[in-house]
This record gives structure tokens, C-alpha cells and sequence, in this order.
């Protein structure tokens, strides 16, 4: 996700030299991508970052400043830490908050205090404008801190009316299918099962947690005392809750890539002490700190030797460890304390690698090709056959097709494998068939020309029982203004370009309108596709050519007739088929002597034997 | 002036009518014998000076020659003109558009592939296909993808409605074709050099997304494989496929199966790398890439302490898009199917 960073703001944590650009370049060259730099009407400038998903410790002000302070010095600029002074508050004894929850794994830790006194106000200048840069309205005094610090500190803050807090108690549990809540900004959210709420001594819901507060619990310009609220919520929970409900708010965003759980009661004082200054808060509870996931320290070994096999150079030693520490972790006896904020992002000895490598700059690392010896494997002739067969479609005048392997229930075809979560209606289903939606792309084109050519070359899937679907290669043809015979002459080409001999008969569908389709089973035919011909001698004596014209009757095969002939006399070189006109049958045949030159005589016996044996086997006559 | 040299420039007159070779020749001999300063308007002033038996005699042959100038041009006109007419007309032909074979058009997937395919080739990559229905396992568990990881859910991966495994869990719709990574590995033959280009699908539509895509996966498994070699090899893939003046860079970023994980940007090749509309900064996202994680290649039967790798997952359409002058604007054209569309490549 993207954030919006202003320079001046950044300059409360960090002195540098770096002139605005020199930070964008720094930050994209060694951590973050620095999209853009946005000019404001002030003059200052707002970095517009996109921070990874590992990297919520990065959402705020403060996350930013951290990086700059290790990625500054690495392009020779200056980065000094401005120390921040540690916030004491004395706490009060008046007001009492009671905490119930259900289950310890929706709230990490659960922080708050009570604060009296309150004067609701406008937020002085800074806040105001230091808001509208990042994208955010001035409210009042109360709601605008909270705000204010997530985007400072990366922690997002609820401020509840306490005044409003049915008998100041506070359930927090998993909401029941169908349980209603009305979010601050007056929607009326109907709930699943499973997201984090908090009910409080009524019975009613006030808060839906780590996305929106609750209308009936907001601070408004009558609100005396309030309930800073500061949490650490389940990542997952948060997420399904606000993708399912439809609702990303900028906390939600932050809960869910999970926060700094030690940044936690820092945020919370210096919250506390800014309400005190802007609207005349007092501390009139004490502070509520409830731990129910404890992180203890987390130590990662230290492989000098890994992060150089990694890097493929060798790092020295020292700037290893300087990057390391610049970047917040503690070397200690050869291993390395992961810093608060970036607890659940550093496990292993390559992560190390990684902070220590993107420091020194990838830039800086060789281009080296490889150079170790090629492996012995070989590619599936597949490829081979599909870029052939493609190429010949082509050149035959076809048009390539690609349609989507997801469809409407209608066009898959009969018991598809179905999607458990389709986009929208019109992709529910995997197709069993490529011939439907070929069709339908020849149908969307049909004033394109009269003579329309279409091929797909894609998987179909098939459900098997207890396993993955089966997802063979299937091609398909589906042509306009090519009579039957013409469609039947190209699968029977493909074949004959693959050498493929004695395969079944394929079905040609008659769409009506002079449009035909044909599906062939192309992972089957690549088996037994061959790529090199077998070599019969060519003869130097000549054959003789001859058309003849028979009268068929139409009841026969014409397999069977042209079989017939061949057994007639082993000199039948070859016999095609020329033309049916009503039922006078047209073939070609060309006579050959392996042997010798062939002469008339010979080939005058031959057409009498083979007039005569049609005449005797099948009826048919020699049309005169 | 006397008959004879008459005669002699009569026969001249006659040849020099059989040169006539064009209208504009015919007109040229129009003027030069029939003019107002014609041949022969000379010829009948010099009559003035004759005596009447000679002028009556050479009037005559004077008027011959005028007859045969007369109809010799009428002659030529006429011939040329209809020798003309034959002419223009096969002229004309070589005019007109010749009559083209059908020439289909494969689609652009196909030949983006293709390109791809050829550059990898030298580089000893094998190309390969692995399933596009696969288990949750190889596609996210495998790959060190934990099952609370956002791509695991409903709202970015298609799962198939079918009964979950209990080793491999559910079925889904690749969204990447890292599943290939395990699957290349498992075959139990190492080194590795694999292309593995498949149809992936995500839960997305939008001008730079299709539900359905195509991506290109390319892993490398060996002893001592370093950043620097994905550098180089992805290198040699953005000069070959973008031309050599293009440079790449790697930016830190964030995926599971890699560690180190990348993103590799390239120069814009609109404004050279200053900065433009187009880009970002004078740079262009290609794709991630990165360090085979340690757990992959455990979850690939290789051990992580002999051998390392890298891999790169990219979208095929995206990167041939992103090659100036194919100007596709919207990526949703590509599975539009509309013929007018698919005839321009
Ligand atoms: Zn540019």
C-alpha cells in the first residue's frame, strides 16, 4: 500500500543535509519504492512511498524516519536521530474501566486510559494542515489526535465518548451472523460471524475494532471525558472482517500487516499529554495495559559467511554490522536482537542478508551470467507441435483465439469443475469444451468477413474423482463460409502435417449458416505425432494419370470403395477423391510400375478390373 | 522551286509521318506542315512566283501532299490512340493490389511467449508446463506461503469446488506459476535452468488485469548461485527482449518464497530514465524475482546448504505490453477477441 509522507514531518525525527529528491532516491534504492514527490501549496514535499506488506512498521512518520537513518549515510548524507523525550503522565484513580475478553487471541494487548476535563475544540494550525497532507480532515481536537498518531507513530487510536459506554464495561468478543452496528460515518453495517466487537454493559455494540468506531459511542462537542483507546488486534481477523465487509479504513489497513506492540504505551502518552495540551485533558483512570500475547526477545543468528554467498561479493564485516545497527537491530554475542517493529518480519539468516544487502545497494552487485554447466533436460515435444500446428493454422488463414479457461455455467459444458468463489456469474465455471466460446467469439464477429477462420489452442478441465482435474490440450477450429468438405480437408491436413495415420473419425458440428466447429484431442495426437518422414525410393518411370466417373448409389463408404480398389492392383499408386456432382463420383488416380514403364495397355487392364469388381461388389458403374 | 525536289520533300513528309510515335508528335507534324507557318502554306506563297502552267501543276501536287499530310496524321492519331487504350489498361492493372494469400494472425500471447522463449533459450532454460489446476500445496504451502497469508483468501485466489485434500488441501486456479518451482524441483534432477509458462488466474479486472493471464517463471537451482546472477540473467533478458540501451534495477520488496525478494524495474524507454508520464521516476515495474527461500527448496527435496537459486514469476501480456510500439492501452483487449483487433498484430 502507498503512503503519503511530508517532508517537514519526517524533519522532527531526522536532521539531514538530503535535499527532498536525495531522500526519494535513497529510499527507492534501498528500501522503498519513492513513487512520486507531490508538491503542497506550502511548499513542502509529500513523498508518496509503497511500503511492501512486511513492512507495516513503515505506515508512518516515524517508520519512514527510521529507514532514512540507515539509508541516508549510504548515499553520503547526513542522518542524525533526534532524540524523542519519554513521556511520564501520572495517572488518576476516579474512573474505572471494566475489560472482559472472551478470547485472549483478539487483542494482543489492550490499552487504555481515561481522560476528564475534556474541551471539545478545533486542533491548533500544525495538526490541521499536518492532516490535510496526508489525506485526512480536521474533526475536532479529540478525534484529530488520534489520527495524528497513526500517522506519526503508526498506531491507530479510538477515542470513545466514556459518558456513553453502557455501565463503563467493555465485552470484547467475536460478533455473532447478522449482529448490526452503525459505524461512525452513520452506515448501518450488518456483520458476519467471527469479527472483533466490543459490546459494552448495555448490551449494544460499540466499537467495530481495528476498522470504524460505533455512531452510538462518538465523541461530539458535548463529550466531557473520553476513553483513549490503544489495541494491537489479530492481523487475520481484522483482515477477513474489513475485506468481507467491504470497509478498508486506514486503521484496518495498519491492524492488519500488525503493529509495534512495545510502540504501544509510547503512542498512548504522547497522545494523552497532546490532548492535555489542545484540549485540557486530565488522566483520570489508571493507565488499563492488558498483555495477552507476550513476545519475548527474538535472536537471529548472525552468518557473516551467508550474507556474502548470498551477495556474491564479499561485505565487510564491520559495514555488515554498522547496517544492522543503523537499522535498529542489537548485535549481541554473534547474533542479532530483532528491534520491536520488525518482529514478525525477520526470522532467518537470509533475512539479515537481505537488510544487509539492500544497504550496501544492489546496484553496486555484478551482472554475472551463468556459468556453470547447461543441464541435460529435454523440452516436451508439445511445444514443438504447437508452434508448428499454430504456424500452419496461420498460414492457412486462421485467426488465433484466446478465450478466458473460466465461462458461464451454459457454455463449460455438462458437469464442469465449478469455482467455489467466482468474480461474477459470467466466470463460475471451467470449461470442458473450447468450441463454445469459439463459437460465441465467431458469432461476435460475424460482420468481420464472409469467410471467417478461428483456432484455440488451450487446456479444457474434467473433473476426477479424489484429485485434480484432468487439463488436456484440446485444438479448435470453428470456421464460416468453408463448406464441409473444405473444414474436413484442414483436420485432415493437421493430421497429416503431424503423420499421424489411422485416427478416428472426428465429429465436424454443423452450426447451421454455413458455420462448422471440430475439437481435436491434441495432447493425444502429439503421442503419436511423428517429425520425420520414411523414406519409400523414388522411381524414375512415370505414372500415368487418369480421372474416372462412377455412379454411386450413396448407401456405400467411401473407405470401403477406395480399399476395394487398392486390393484391385498393387500398381493403384494412389486414388483421390476429385468431386461428387449429385452422385457421379469423380477420382483421380495416377498408375505406377515400380518396376517398369507403365504403358496404356497395361493401364487399360487395370481400369477394366476395377469398373468390373465395383460393378460386382458394390453396384456402382462407370458413368459415361 | 520544281516538281522533282516537290516529290523528294513529299516522300520525306511520308516518312517523317511514319516516326509519329505519340498525340503529342501527331501535333508536333500538324504544325510543322498544316501550321499558319507550315510546309505548306510556304509552298502555296511560292506559287505567287511561278508561271500559270507550272503553278497549275505544282498546285496539284501541292494539294496531294496536303491530302496524304491530312490522312497520314489521321491515320497515326487513330492507331496511337487505340495502341493507347491496350496500353492504359495494363498499366492500370499493375495499379491495383495484388490478390494476397489468406495470412492468418496468431494472437499477441502467442508471440510474446515466443519472444520470451527465444531469449531464455541460449541461457540453457528449458521451457516446461505444469499444472494450472493445482493444489494449494505446491501453489502457496510449499512455496512458505502460511495459510493466514492474504493470497490465500477468498478475495484473491480462485478455489475449486471440489473436496480438500487432507495433505495437499484445496484446489485452486494458480495465481502465479511459482507452483512450477516445487513441482520442477520434486522431479528429483538437479541443476535446474526452468521456463515455465502457464495461464495463472486472480480475482482481478481492471485495465492492467485479466481474471485470467499468462505468466513466465523462470528458476535456476545450482551450487553457488548468487544476486549477481539473477542480475545478469535478468539483465540479458531486458537488453534482448527491450533492446540494449535498457537498464535494469532491483528495488527490496516482499515475497514469501523468495529471500531476498526484489522488484526489477527498467528504464523507461520513453524518456531514457529522466522521468515521464509513463513511468515512475524514469522507471517501469517488470516483475519480482529473488532468492529461492531456504524452506522451497527444503519443500523441494534440495538441500538448502548445497544448493541455492533464483527465480523470477512475470506476466507475459505485461511485459510484451510494456515494449514501445505495441501501444495496448488496456489489458482486457486481449481477451476481447474482437477480430479488428487481433488483425493489427
Ligand atoms: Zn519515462
Amino acid at each position: 500500500m502507498n503512503v503519503l509522507i511530508p517532508h517537514s514531518w519526517l524533519l522532527d525525527y531526522i536532521k539531514t543535509d538530503a535535499k527532498p529528491a536525495d531522500i526519494a532516491n535513497a529510499l527507492s534504492l534501498h528500501a522503498f519504492s519513492c513513487e512520486k514527490i507531490i508538491k503542497s501549496e506550502d511548499g513542502d514535499s509529500l513523498f508518496e512511498i509503497e511500503i511492501t506488506p512486511n513492512r507495516g512498521d513503515a505506515l508512518s512518520v516515524l517508520g519512514i524516519a527510521r529507514e532514512l537513518k540507515a539509508v541516508l549515510p549510504r548515499q553520503g548524507f547526513k542522518a542524525e536521530w533526534i532524540e524523542q523525550r519519554a513521556l511520564k503522565v501520572s495517572e488518576g484513580t476516579t474512573d474505572k474501566l471494566e475489560v472482559v475478553i472472551t478470547d485472549p487471541t483478539l487483542v494482543p494487548r489492550f490499552s487504555a486510559v481515561v481522560l476528564d476535563n475534556i474541551k471539545i475544540a478545533q486542533s491548533p494550525t500544525l495538526t490541521h494542515q499536518r492532516l490535510l497532507k496526508v489525506g485526512t480532515r480536521a474533526l475536532n481536537n479529540v478525534i484529530d489526535v488520534t489520527n495524528y498518531m497513526m500517522f506519526d507513530k503508526g498506531q491507530p487510536m479510538h477515542a470513545f465518548d466514556y459518558d456513553k459506554i453502557g455501565g463503563h464495561k467493555m465485552i470484547v468478543r467475536e460478533s455473532k451472523a447478522g449482529e448490526e452496528v452503525i459505524t461512525l460515518d452513520s452506515v448501518k453495517r450488518v456483520l458476519p460471524a467471527g469479527v472483533i466487537v466490543i459490546e459494552d454493559g448495555d448490551g449494544r455494540l460499540i466499537d467495530l475494532c481495528g476498522i470504524m468506531g460505533a455512531k452510538n459511542s462518538e465523541v461530539d462537542e458535548n463529550t466531557k471525558k473520553v476513553l483513549l483507546f490503544v489495541q494491537e488486534y489479530d492481523p487475520q481477523r481484522i483482515r477477513k472482517a474489513s475485506m468481507s465487509l467491504g470497509h478498508r479504513t486506514e486503521a484496518a489497513l495498519r491492524f492488519e500487516k500488525g503493529i509495534d506492540t512495545a510502540g504501544i504505551l509510547p503512542a498512548l502518552w504522547e497522545a494523552v499529554e497532546m490532548l492535555q495540551q489542545t484540549a485540557a485533558a486530565r488522566v483520570s483512570s489508571p493507565l488499563i495495559d492488558i498483555v495477552n500475547v507476550s513476545k519475548p526477545e527474538k535472536m537471529v543468528a548472525f552468518d557473516y559467511a551467508r550474507i556474502n554467498y548470498v551477495a556474491g561479493i564479499e561485505i565487510d564485516k564491520k559495514t555488515a554490522e554498522q547496517s544492522l545497527m543503523d537499522l535498529g537491530f542489537v548485535i549481541r554475542d554473534g547474533k542479532v536482537l530483532v528491534p520491536s517493529w520488525r518482529y514478525d518480519d525477520i526470522d532467518i539468516a537470509e533475512d539479515l542478508a537481505e537488510e544487509v544487502i539492500r544497504l550496501y545497494g544492489y546496484y553496486k552487485l555484478p551482472n554475472t551470467l551463468l556459468s556453470t554447466p547447461i543441464p541435460l533436460t529435454s523440452a516436451s515435444p508439445s511445444f514443438y507441435w504447437e508452434d508448428r500446428i499454430k504456424d500452419m493454422l496461420k498460414n492457412l488463414g486462421f485467426f488465433e483465439i484466446y478465450t478466458t479457461s473460466m465461462t458461464t455455467k451454459k457454455l463449460a459444458g455438462s458437469d464442469p469443475v465449478e469455482i467455489a468463489n467466482p468474480l461474477n456469474e459470467d466466470l463460475t465455471s471451467l470449461k470442458t469444451s473450447l468450441l463454445p466460446q469459439l463459437k460465441e467469439v465467431m458469432d461476435k464477429n460475424q460482420g468481420y468477413s464472409d469467410k471467417i477462420k478461428l483456432f484455440e489452442l488451450a487446456s479444457t478441465y474434467h473433473k476426477v474423482s479424489g484429485t485434480l482435474p484432468a487439463q488436456p490440450l484440446r485444438l479448435a477450429l470453428v470456421t464460416k463460409g468453408l463448406d464441409y468438405l473444405n473444414v474436413k480437408g484442414i483436420v485432415e491436413a493437421i493430421y497429416a502435417e503431424m503423420r499421424i495415420t489411422g485416427f478416428s473419425q472426428v465429429e465436424i458440428k454443423d452450426y447451421g449458416k454455413n458455420v462448422y466447429g471440430v475439437e481435436l484431442p491434441f495432447e493425444e495426437m502429439v503421442l503419436l505425432a511423428k517429425n520425420t518422414g520414411t523414406y519409400t525410393p523414388v522411381t524414375h518411370f512415370n505414372a500415368i494419370k487418369e480421372d474416372m466417373t462412377f455412379e454411386v448409389k450413396g448407401t456405400e463408404y467411401y473407405a470401403d470403395i477406395i480399399l476395394k480398389i487398392k486390393s484391385v492392383d498393387s500398381r493403384n499408386e494412389k486414388i483421390e477423391f476429385k468431386d461428387l456432382y449429385k452422385n457421379a463420383l469423380t477420382l483421380s488416380f495416377e498408375f505406377l510400375d515400380r518396376n517398369k514403364q507403365i504403358t496404356s495397355e497395361d493401364t487399360k487392364t487395370i481400369r477394366e478390373n476395377i469398373v468390373g469388381m465395383l460393378a460386382k461388389e458394390f453396384g456402382i458403374t462407370l458413368k459415361k | 522551286m520544281d516538281l522533282s525536289s516537290l516529290s523528294l520533300a513529299k516522300n520525306e513528309i511520308k516518312e517523317e509521318l511514319k516516326t509519329a510515335d505519340s498525340l503529342a508528335a501527331i501535333e508536333n507534324l500538324r504544325v510543322k506542315f498544316l501550321g499558319k507557318n507550315g510546309v505548306l502554306k510556304r509552298l502555296t506563297a511560292e506559287l505567287a512566283s511561278l508561271s500559270v502552267e507550272d503553278k497549275k501543276q505544282v498546285g496539284l501536287v501541292i494539294n496531294e501532299i496536303k491530302q496524304e499530310v491530312e490522312t497520314g496524321l489521321a491515320l497515326a492519331t487513330e492507331q496511337l490512340s487505340t495502341q493507347h487504350k491496350a496500353d492504359s489498361l495494363e498499366d492500370f492493372v499493375k495499379t491495383l493490389p495484388g490478390k494476397k494469400p489468406e495470412i492468418g494472425h496468431l494472437h499477441v500471447t502467442t508471440q510474446a511467449i515466443r519472444e520470451i522463449v527465444e531469449v531464455f533459450k541460449p541461457l540453457g532454460f528449458t521451457r516446461v508446463r505444469h499444472p494450472e489446476i493445482d493444489w494449494e500445496y505446491y501453489a502457496f504451502e510449499a512455496l512458505n506461503i502460511p495459510a493466514t497469508h492474504p493470497a490465500r483468501d477468498e478475495w484473491e485466489t480462485f478455489f475449486i469446488d471440489a473436496p480438500v485434500d487432507p495433505k495437499m488441501s484445496r484446489q485452486v486456479i494458480t495465481p502465479h506459476t511459482s507452483n512450477g518451482q516445487i513441482r520442477e524441483m520434486l522431479k528429483g534432477d538437479l541443476p535446474i535452468r526452468m521456463l515455465n509458462i502457464s495461464r495463472c488466474g486472480r480475482r482481478q479486472s481492471d485495465i492492467s488485469h485479466n481474471p485470467t493471464f499468462f505468466q513466465f517463471e523462470g528458476l535456476v537451482v545450482d551450487k553457488g548461485i548468487n544476486i549477481s546472477h539473477l542480475k545478469g540473467v535478468l539483465n540479458y533478458f531486458a537488453k534482448n527482449f527491450y533492446g540494449p540501451d535498457r537498464q535494469i534495477r532491483l528495488r527490496p520488496y516482499d515475497f514469501r518464497f523468495t529471500e531476498p525478494s526484489f522488484e526489477i524495474d527498467i528504464s523507461c524507454g520513453i524518456c531514457g530514465g529522466v522521468g515521464c508520464k509513463l513511468c515512475k521516476g524514469g522507471w517501469l515495474e517488470l516483475g519480482g524475482a529473488g532468492m529461492v527461500h531456504p524452506n522451497v527448496l527444503i519443500a523441494g527435496g534440495v538441500d538448502p546448504t548445497q544448493y541455492s537459486g533464483f527465480a523470477f514469476g512475470w506476466g507475459v501480456e505485461r511485459v510484451y505490453m510494456m515494449k514501445s510500439g505495441t501501444r495496448i492501452d488496456d489489458i482486457r483487449h486481449l481477451l476481447g477477441n474482437d477480430l479488428k483487433f487481433l488483425e493489427q498484430f
